[in-house]
């Protein structure tokens, strides 16, 4: 298809790729206010007790020690941390410092100092005694009958939610079915690992205004959440997101803003709050640990008649996200299957407090739907792929238990580039198969949403002409590291024909910008690209009324060529030589583009993940030698950081997959990982061949054909790992990370780039 | 707390400092210096995100103490750029799209200016091992792996040229 895009599908660095490639960029670390002080949370060190006593007098001793905020003095409200729309399913049921902490890491009191130095000390000086309660440390446990409610309010067992979507009558598609396939997974709790720590600049110093620096990427959703626990108006909160060192969902919430900002308003200081990484580990958040109950029904030709799953996620003490989550999960099942039930669970344990993470709940249950279709399909002597690709949902289909119809779907064109790589590569290279060492191939699909798959997301934009006929664009979409604001103009260029350099962007600051739902969802390409789009098209408008007041004997028209036609005077002008007319003078007008989008559809965006591994049965060891994924994407905006959001996904699946949990020590009830040598995260040097594709596709309702790639690429990877590694090993696997069965062995990359295709 | 004075060339200007047993490195380049560009991502020299190059080698800023730095010469982001425009390394960073988030960029190009110091042209184990201290959470690493390369050959035109 041949769209003749100027700036869109095209690979730009990012814009602001300089000023981060020479130190100027800055995050909110870098960020110093007049009279800013230091700030921490003590925090709980068990899973469950009671503070008897908190003795601040050696504290009090020291001139730089500037006070505390204690658990009595914050607001006697509950609240939910994640920076969704408000929800239903947001249970209310934290607050902001607790005397009575659920997990390890709980924010029992907020204190600052003059230097950070002096706040260590402090912290040091400050005595709290606890009385020890028993503590629900897993799923299992917290689901025993004689285990006491974590959250009374909510539930008096410690399913704290549970979720049904349901297709047809599953039972009857069981006694369909010629063969009955079933199993149980299980995933472990992920760490995020942004490399920027969370971190946070409140200044509530007047007591009036709340003015927040911090790496947010729902800073309208936080704004509203702490206007309603502060009992303030949302007019006297900015929330301001600075260069931000990424998020994968992990700022997808609040987390230490409202302690600090009490603070701030206690000791009439700007207050800053910047996590250790320990507190990263054991005390921000997590991906949750899933248990799941998977089964198949398929006839002899290969048709599924029913699947049926149970899918229980521990969320630690607080819900979070966790019942939109699995709400989440339950609308990503990508085959055609008349009969589907989903049976989802919320549960309560006293582990770490789990939330968002790339996938959003996608991940852990496509990593056991995917080892199965794999299965399914040795077993009955099919093509793996094939067999995938036979029960499908096509465009125009729906997903089982869904309201709408898949809008665009270019699954087989991923299916046939992964094969034609993974064919070159079988070319260039043995799959070897001999007494000691044995290579195989796995595969697998999966498909995200372009947005929140509720449809929720919202989004507007501005666009201001300067005088000259440059752009200045607003939004409030939060670029967490990703590219958001690069792509987003491009939108906007290709929308208005002006090239890339005429435009330039504000986002994400609540006092400045218009309204976005936030960034999660991958929802930045789609709903903030349609409202760019959208507000492209009101300026468009404006300008042509404005030429219309200067022309008046003619009809101007927007070309295809983004050109206004000016039949009377039998010329063409850009947009920006239209601005420049309309600028000044008497018939002069200030021209200004806006729009107010909210999402109709979350349309899917779909890859194919083939990885080539191996196994060495001396060392019991594995090695991942290729990992191919092509994806559907509908038009990639920019190729460019299309292609690094897949290379970055692979490698957070990797990671996932082999060595990467967050390993909790159930008799002390608190997790050894705490830190980066205990949790191992992959490294350059560990890195396989990665080839990262993009099929052609165009998705109709999105902006220039665009639909979502940040969470889709990192679903598929854990589960085609582990499907070649049991080729290879022979062995059945059904939970990660590997490095629970195997020794991991980084791949020797070739000295030449002979699969260097970009 | 005692304080001591230390000497420091940093980017190529000379510096002198009071600094306290306890501050490391990267607390003075970043606090005291104002160069914000290195950042901390661990404190504990598992990030690589504070890498600068002291004495040639690139170091974890914020597992060296400050009083044993004094006399060094250090380089940090800041001093690759000139006012004749960015260092060949950041514009490879810049093109082949090797950067993200950008918190690993600064140690990252770092760990890169201190490997093609020493060894112009490195072969794709080499830069494997040399940047296997600097963890990127954002790319995985393949344009970055992509971007050193590039980085090699500019400074290879570049040193041709002159």
């Amino acid at each position: 298809m041949n769209h003749n895009f100027q700036t869109v599908s095209k690979p730009f660095p990012r814009h602001e790729a300089a000023a981060k490639a020479s130190g100027k960029a800055v995050y909110t670390n870098d960020i110093c206010l007049p009279g800013m002080v230091y700030g921490m949370i003590l925090r709980s060190p068990y899973a469950h007790a009671k503070v008897l006593s908190i003795d601040l007098s050696e504290a009090e001793e020291m001139d730089e020690f500037l006070g505390a905020v204690l658990p009595e003095e914050v607001p006697d409200k509950l609240y939910n941390s994640s920076g969704n729309p408000p929800s239903p399913l947001l249970l209310k049921d934290e607050k902001i410092l607790t005397d009575h902490p659920l997990c390890v890491g709980d924010r029992i009191l907020a204190i600052a100092a003059e230097t950070p130095a002096a706040l260590r000390k402090a912290a040091s000086r400050i005595q709290i005694r606890y009385e020890l309660l028993p503590a629900a440390n897993t799923m299992e446990e917290a689901l025993a009958p004689a285990s006491a409610p974590i959250q009374p309010h909510l539930s008096d067992t410690n399913i704290l939610a549970e979720r049904v979507a349901e297709q047809g009558d599953t039972e009857k598609g069981f006694l369909e079915a010629d063969f009955i396939f079933e199993d149980d997974f299980h995933t472990s709790p992920m760490q995020h690992v942004a490399l920027e720590p969370t971190s946070c600049i409140c200044d509530f110093s007047d007591g009036v205004h709340l003015n927040i620096w911090s790496n947010s990427q729902t800073p309208y959703q936080e704004r509203r959440i702490l206007a309603e626990l502060f009992s303030i108006s949302e007019n006297h909160v900015r929330i301001v997101k600075p260069a931000m060192g990424g998020g994968f969902g992990a700022r997808q919430q609040l987390h230490n803003q409202p302690a600090c900002a009490l603070l701030s308003r206690k000791i009439r200081r700007p207050v800053k709050m910047i996590n250790t990484r320990e507190e990263e580990m054991y005390a921000s958040v997590i991906r949750h640990e899933m248990e799941t109950h998977l089964k198949f029904g398929v006839t002899k030709s290969g048709i599924l008649t029913a699947f049926q799953t149970e899918y229980y996620l521990n969320c630690g003490p607080y819900t979070t996200h966790t019942p939109t989550i699995v709400a989440a999960a339950s609308r990503k099942f990508q085959y055609r299957v008349p009969n589907y039930l989903f049976h989802g669970y919320t549960v309560a344990t006293n582990g770490p407090v789990a939330g968002a993470f790339r996938g959003y709940g996608n991940a852990q249950l496509t990593f056991g739907r995917e080892l199965m279709m794999s299965r399914i399909a040795r077993q009955m002597h099919l093509d793996p792929i094939e067999f995938r690709l036979q029960n499908h949902v096509k465009a125009g289909e729906k997903f089982p238990a869904a309201a709408a119809a898949v809008t665009s779907c270019a699954i087989e064109k991923c299916a046939i580039r992964c094969r034609e790589i993974q064919a070159e590569i079988d070319a260039l290279e043995d799959l070897t198969e001999n007494e000691d060492i044995c290579q195989a191939w796995g595969v697998a699909f999966s498909c995200h949403g372009s947005g929140p798959s509720s449809k929720e997301g919202m989004s507007a934009a501005l666009l201001l002409a300067n005088d000259d006929g440059s752009i200045h664009l607003m939004t409030g979409s939060a670029d967490i590291g990703q590219g958001s604001e690069t792509m987003l103009m491009q939108i906007a260029a290709e929308s208005l024909g002006i090239p890339l350099s005429s435009i330039r962007i504000s986002a994400a600051d609540t006092d400045k910008t218009p309204y976005d739902t936030g960034t999660f969802g991958s929802s930045q390409t789609y709903v903030s690209g349609n409202a760019v789009a959208s507000a492209c098209e009101d300026l468009i408008r404006k300008l042509i009324q404005a030429l219309s007041v200067s022309f008046a004997d003619t009809e101007v028209s927007f070309t295809e060529k983004k050109t206004f036609l000016i039949p009377s005077e039998k010329k063409e002008l850009s947009l920006q030589e239209a601005v420049r007319h309309c600028a000044f003078g008497m018939k002069g007008m200030v021209l200004m583009g806006s729009s107010s989008y909210k999402a109709q559809e979350s349309p899917n965006p779909f890859a194919v993940c083939m990885v080539k591994a191996e196994y060495e049965k001396k060392t019991n060891s594995i090695t991942l030698k290729h990992v191919i994924e092509a994806v559907d994407v509908g038009t990639a905006i920019n190729p460019l950081t299309v292609k690094g959001q897949i290379e970055g996904g692979i490698c957070q699946g990797i990671g996932y997959a082999l060595t990467e949990s967050l390993e909790y020590n159930k008799k002390a009830g608190k997790t050894n990982s705490s830190d980066l040598l205990s949790y191992r995260i992959p490294l350059l040097g560990d890195m396989p061949e990665i080839h990262a594709e993009i099929v052609e596709s165009y998705e109709p309702t999105g902006p220039h054909g665009a639909k979502s790639v940040g969470e889709l690429c990192t679903v598929p990877v854990a589960p085609a790992i582990v499907d070649a590694v049991s080729q290879a090993s022979k062995k059945k696997i059904n939970r990660i990370p590997l490095s629970e069965f195997f020794l991991i062995k980084p791949n020797q990359a070739r000295s030449c780039t002979a699969y260097t295709r970009r | 707390m005692e304080h001591y004075s230390i000497h420091l060339t940093i980017n190529g200007k000379k510096y002198t400092f009071f600094v306290t047993e306890e501050d490391t490195l990267l607390d003075v380049i970043r606090e005291k210096a104002g160069l914000t560009g290195t950042k901390q991502g661990c404190g504990c020299g598992q990030c690589g995100a504070c890498t600068v190059i002291m004495n040639q080698k690139a170091v974890n800023s914020c597992c060296i103490l400050a009083l044993q730095a004094d006399g060094s010469e250090v380089e940090t982001i800041e001093g690759l750029d000139s006012p004749s425009g960015l260092h060949p390394i950041q514009e490879a960073y810049i093109e082949k799209g090797a950067i993200q988030c950008g918190f690993c960029t600064p140690g990252m190009i770092m760990s890169t200016k201190a490997l093609l110091d020493q060894n112009p042209q490195p072969s794709r184990p080499e830069i494997r091992e040399a940047l296997s201290g600097n963890i990127c959470r954002c790319t995985g690493y393949t344009k970055i792996e992509e971007a050193v390369q590039a980085a090699a050959a500019k400074l290879k035109e570049v040193s041709h040229e002159s």
